[in-house]
């Protein structure tokens, strides 16, 4: 019982918090800055390297969004710098402790 | 994207663009995707939730035909267009569309038109707009096309690096020259040609349009070395104290350069402006200038007085224990005394770090009781100290090593050797306290400035040396290529190095460059 309040409460942080990024505009911001991180650090060339090899091997005609994205998913996560990740972490970490109404 | 047709747009889009165009597409984007205002963020915020099972995850679609949101991760908004027969959906996060009944997202020029002009405009005057692609002009097209020959650069090119003739005695200058052209950002100032020369009635004279002309001859990928005679007869004329074929100083000369060049950007002579440093925009400020904040605590009210100055370069002491005994004194010394210690002390003195030379420069120091200053706060005479700290970083950070000694008693060079690091963090020398307030004065709405822990992380690129006495001598310089490969530079003669080679020379002129720069 107590574990399935918890899971209700969490679900409610969730969206709560959610509101909370799109409605100020940090959400957008944290995209801009995880994008401009990744073009940086040359995540996404390699990527679109890999995306390129992958539609070349299957065939333009046969291949959809969906398959693309999960064929290059694994390798996608993977290839994300840990510093990128932990500067990520704490912005949101950053943005939350600002919110005193949370 | 990958698309069914092969190139071609679905016909549920073409269906679309002809019955009822792209404006409900449009108002979906700059309303939901790439919010105009507050008030279309705060409506994005509580309406973006799938209309089935609630979730505001699991990538959400918007119906173009009716009132739906829909999630993709459960399938409800497949399920909704085949059940409604709405063939067509937008995906909230990226504003791509999804075309339910053909099963793909659809790649289309003109819905992709919409989509970056809808894009642009949102982040028109927010801090994303530096990171939108370059899409070339027509007339860019056109100079591409004719200009078919492309260089690639690979890891062991060597474009950038060129020699340069001394003509007579100019090593000085070529030192520097070599040092400017391997500054990142100015190399990608230049050569993406970004330079308006605002000099119209002397073109001929401006010095960025020469600094713009070696960058093209440095980076043409011509071996042979340059003759920089042109720059020299400039430096003759705008820097009239360094003309004549005598030795000069390459530091005096940086700092010539930098005041001629910044003048040039404004172009013109006027000396008006030109007492305000704080406020030019120019090439010159927005890489070498940074702020050096003065606090000046007055020892009767411990009262705070504060003052920025802007700064091009930092010059360091390599302290003063130098100053009374060179190391022939040093040892006569040892002997005399007949104790080990005192040549061990003698020795340890005689080298020294970047890091000390720092702590020196930014620890108080006593105003004697000569200096006394009128203090703001208690309004009396008083003795106080002083501290240097720093209060903006620059992009690029140039130390000058005081090894020329000039005083009333002797004049001299110091050769003691000083170490200095391949990678700098200048954090311990902020000033701190001012920050910490102004990090809380900025408002929520604006971007964090998270302090991220590489922040102030410099990187070497360039080292002038100088050998030789106080009277004659040679500069020669080391100077970065790609990430880690180092190039000696002695006038016309340019030889591999490696970065012991550049740790352990003696350093005269250390640049430094910022490693993370934020966008503007």
């Amino acid at each position: 019982m107590a574990d399935q309040e918890r899971r209700i409460k969490d679900a409610q942080m969730r969206a709560t918090i959610n509101q909370k990024l799109v409605e100020t505009g940090e959400r957008e911001r944290l995209k801009e800055v995880l994008r401009t991180k990744l073009i940086e650090c040359g995540w996404r060339d390699q990527l679109k390297a890999h995306c390129k090899d992958v539609v070349k091997q299957k065939g333009l005609e046969h291949i959809t969004v969906d398959e693309l994205v999960a064929e290059i998913t694994p390798k996608g996560r993977a290839l994300v710098p840990d510093s990128v990740k932990k500067e990520l972490l704490q912005r949101i970490r950053h943005f939350l402790a600002q919110q005193s109404n949370i | 994207m990958g698309t069914r047709a092969g190139g071609s747009s679905c016909p549920h889009v073409v269906a679309l663009k002809e019955s009822r165009g792209l404006d409900t597409f449009r108002i979906i984007l700059s309303n939901f995707v790439y919010c105009r205002s507050p008030r279309a963020r705060r409506l994005k915020a509580q309406s973006c939730i799938c209309h089935d099972c609630g979730t505001t995850a699991d990538r959400l679609h918007c119906c173009l035909d009716c009132v739906y949101f829909g999630c993709y991760g459960n399938q409800h908004i497949q399920e909704h267009a085949k059940s409604h027969r709405h063939h067509l959906a937008l995906d909230l996060s990226y504003g791509v569309l999804l075309c339910g009944t053909c099963g793909d997202y659809v790649y289309d020029e003109d819905v992709n038109k919409v989509l970056h002009e809808e894009k642009y405009r949102a982040t028109q005057g927010t801090h994303a707009n530096g990171t939108v692609a370059w899409q070339p002009s027509s007339n860019e097209l056109n100079l591409l096309q004719h200009n078919p020959k492309r260089r690639k650069i690979t890891h062991n090119s060597t474009i950038g690096l060129r020699g340069l003739i001394n003509l007579g005695n100019t090593c000085f200058m070529n030192c520097i020259v070599q040092a400017l052209m391997h500054t990142p950002f100015l190399r990608d100032f230049f050569l993406s040609d970004k330079h308006e020369c605002l000099m119209i009635q002397s073109q001929n004279h401006c010095l960025v349009c020469e600094m713009s002309r070696l960058f093209q001859e440095f980076y043409s990928g011509c071996r042979s070395p340059h003759v920089p005679f042109k720059l020299l007869h400039l430096v003759w004329t705008h820097a009239r104290h360094l003309a004549g074929y005598e030795q000069q100083d390459a530091h005096e000369f940086f700092i010539a350069a930098l005041d001629v060049l910044h003048r040039h950007c404004k172009g013109d002579t006027d000396h008006t402006n030109h007492h305000n440093p704080h406020h030019c925009n120019c090439i010159i400020d927005q890489v070498f200038t940074g702020g050096l904040q003065s606090d000046v605590t007055c020892q009767a009210c411990l009262g705070v007085s504060t003052t920025v100055d802007p700064f091009w370069d930092i010059s360091l002491d390599l302290g003063t224990h130098l100053v009374q005994a060179d190391s022939q004194d040093i040892l006569t010394a040892g002997f005399l005394t007949a104790g080990a210690s005192a040549i061990t002390n003698g020795i340890s003195y005689t080298s020294t770090s970047l890091t000390d030379c720092l702590k020196r420069f930014t620890r108080p120091e006593h105003l004697g009781s000569s200096a006394k200053i009128k203090c703001s706060h208690c309004h009396s005479y008083q003795e106080s100290t002083k501290q240097l700290t720093m209060k903006k970083l620059p992009v690029v950070a140039c130390f000058h090593l005081k090894r020329f000694e000039h005083s009333t008693k002797f004049r001299r060079k110091i050769s003691t050797f000083v170490s200095f690091p391949v990678e700098l963090d200048l954090t311990p020398f902020m000033a701190h306290r001012r920050n910490g307030l102004d990090t809380f004065s900025i408002s929520p709405g604006e971007m964090c400035p998270t302090p991220a822990s590489n922040e102030n992380r410099y990187s070497l690129f360039a080292v002038v040396n100088h050998r030789g006495s106080i009277d004659s001598g040679h500069y020669t310089c080391f100077i970065r290529q790609h990430r880690d490969q180092w190039f000696r530079c002695e006038d016309d003669i340019i030889t591999k190095a490696t970065v012991a080679d550049v740790v352990n020379s003696e350093g005269y002129l250390l640049f430094y460059h910022k490693q993370l720069v934020e966008y503007e």
